[in-house]
């Protein structure tokens, strides 16, 4: 990883990295579990009822972190299970309660049916391999709020299987970080590879709006080096898909 | 998904081209005068030469029209001296809930629930415009395309789902549920699966221009855009409604 220690920002930087990065390992279990389910089904494949086996792990997910984790789970991909063509194994937690499993239709043909294959934290880990986090954006299948959600692609037999995932609301992701925002000097938003604000110390850079000063999905394509000009930095944290732009003076 | 093609289907994939159009085009008019209860339970239905007529369509076209509407359970065929076809009003509870709604509606809470919706869609359209990322607009030309060619229940399924991605996309979870009450309160008659292809061609065209605006980040279009498309939308629903209050 480049040295970045120059830039202002490194208190916040290193923060949100281990933030993400916490949420990411908080997930392994799940993921392990998963691939153990795979690995050990018999010829015939998974079974929609087998995958309540990750539940145990799901729920010790979504108990960690201090609550920052509301939703967690499985999502297998279509027609990777042997009985039914969708299906998942995802639990939520809101305002402390009991974790609860979450139930969408699953029927193509319904009239609620909404087909959660072209959701981002689904196509972006199946079409990449790697892990993503998602949003902020509004989750109207399952949180039905503000939400970023990680994702990590499950492989079985050499193909992809599906996603283990964690849902974090971006409120709750303001309250650990706005303290440290309004730590800096300037105007500083924390925003995603498309760049959206995630938080931001200023009322002009609401949470959801896009940066439109800088090409930040540009600067992100060509690798995301850190840029410190007069008057603005941007660099990104850690190996987190988030970037902190820090400009001028707060306004 | 695999998709099964019934033994109609696949015949009516090979029919002309032209007359399949006409046929599909009068059977849904029927199709939806009958779901809609325009026509009533076991009304005799105009004689094939005067549906002909009506439609300005052959008598063959007709014909085939009230095969598919018979094989439906929609119309039955009596023979004999007082003989003729008959309506025979769908029993699923749907469809007579539909009815029932659209008659006990008022004009005036039509136009309330309207001016709502037209507020929440709009807005949503306007800052969509301002907010959405590529990723984004990706989402809406697909849930546009979803309406290309829909009829029916997957129509109706079509637009509420635009929508819904229009106010996700203005990244405001409160104007998303009201876009979702809204839908729960009027959506299920506002974008009613009659059927009629060419209002759900028009649907298509008006989702594409709403798209098209929130890509190039003009609000206003995007907004005006959307009202209007809600606007057509109310008419029709007041339309059909006046047409079941006729005796």
């Amino acid at each position: 990883m480049k040295d970045t220690r120059t830039l202002v920002g490194d208190d916040v930087a290193d923060h949100v990295s281990a933030l993400v990065e916490g949420v990411f390992t908080g997930l392994d279990p799940v993921l392990s579990q998963a691939d153990a389910l795979f690995a050990g089904a018999d010829r015939s494949g998974v079974r929609a009822e087998q995958l309540e086996r990750l539940r145990p792990e799901v729920l010790r997910t979504l108990g960690g972190h201090d609550g920052l984790v509301v939703g967690a789970g499985f999502i297998a991909a279509p027609n990777v299970l042997a009985d039914q063509e969708f299906g998942f194994e995802w639990w939520t937690r809101t305002d402390g309660g009991r974790p609860t499993q979450l139930f969408i239709s699953l029927d193509p043909a319904s009239d609620h049916f909404l087909d959660y294959t072209r959701q981002s934290w689904f196509t972006v880990p199946r079409d990449t391999g790697h892990r993503h986090i998602t949003g902020p954006y509004v989750d109207y299948l399952c949180t039905d709020e503000y939400t970023m959600t990680f994702t990590v692609p499950v492989r079985a037999n050499g193909a992809f299987a599906g996603v283990v995932g964690a849902d974090v609301f971006v409120r709750e992701f303001e309250h650990l970080l706005q303290p440290r925002l309004r730590g800096l000097p300037g105007r500083a938003a924390l925003v995603n590879a498309q760049g959206r604000v995630i938080v931001s110390n200023s009322a002009r850079q609401p949470t959801g709006s896009l940066v439109r000063a800088l090409d930040i999905p540009a600067w992100w394509g060509s690798g995301a080096e850190p840029v410190a000009e007069p008057g603005t930095t941007l660099r990104r944290c850690g190996d987190a898909p988030i970037a902190l732009l820090v400009s001028g003076n707060r306004s | 998904m695999r998709k099964r093609i019934s033994h109609g289907a696949r015949s009516a994939m090979f029919a002309p081209l032209e007359q399949t159009g006409r046929v599909e085009a009068v059977t849904r008019r029927l199709v939806d005068a009958i779901t809609l209860g325009l026509l009533a339970d076991e009304e005799q239905l105009p004689s094939e030469a005067e549906l002909a007529g009506q439609f300005g369509v052959s008598t063959v076209t007709v014909r085939e029209a009230l095969v598919a509407l018979r094989q439906q359970g929609l119309v039955e065929t009596r023979r004999g001296r007082t003989g003729g076809s008959f309506v025979r009003a769908p029993r699923d509870r749907a469809a007579a809930s539909w009815r029932k709604r659209l008659r006990t509606l008022t004009l005036t809470d039509l136009r309330d629930l309207g001016d709502h919706y037209l507020a929440v869609a709009g807005a949503a359209a306007r800052m969509a415009a301002e907010r959405s990322s590529a990723e984004d607009v990706e989402r809406l030309e697909l849930a546009t395309e979803d309406l290309r060619g829909a009829t029916g229940t997957e129509a109706s399924r079509a637009e509420r789902h635009f929508h819904l991605e229009v106010a996700a996309a203005a990244q405001s979870p409160r104007l998303t549920h009201q876009e979702v009450r809204l839908q729960g309160e009027l959506g299920a008659l506002l974008w009613l699966p009659t059927g009629d292809a060419g209002t759900h061609a028009d649907a298509h065209a008006e989702h594409c221009a709403i798209t098209e605006a929130i890509a190039q980040a003009d609000g206003e279009l995007a907004r005006r855009l959307t009202e209007e498309h809600i606007l057509a939308a109310i008419d029709r629903l007041a339309e059909l409604h006046l047409g079941l209050l006729e005796p």
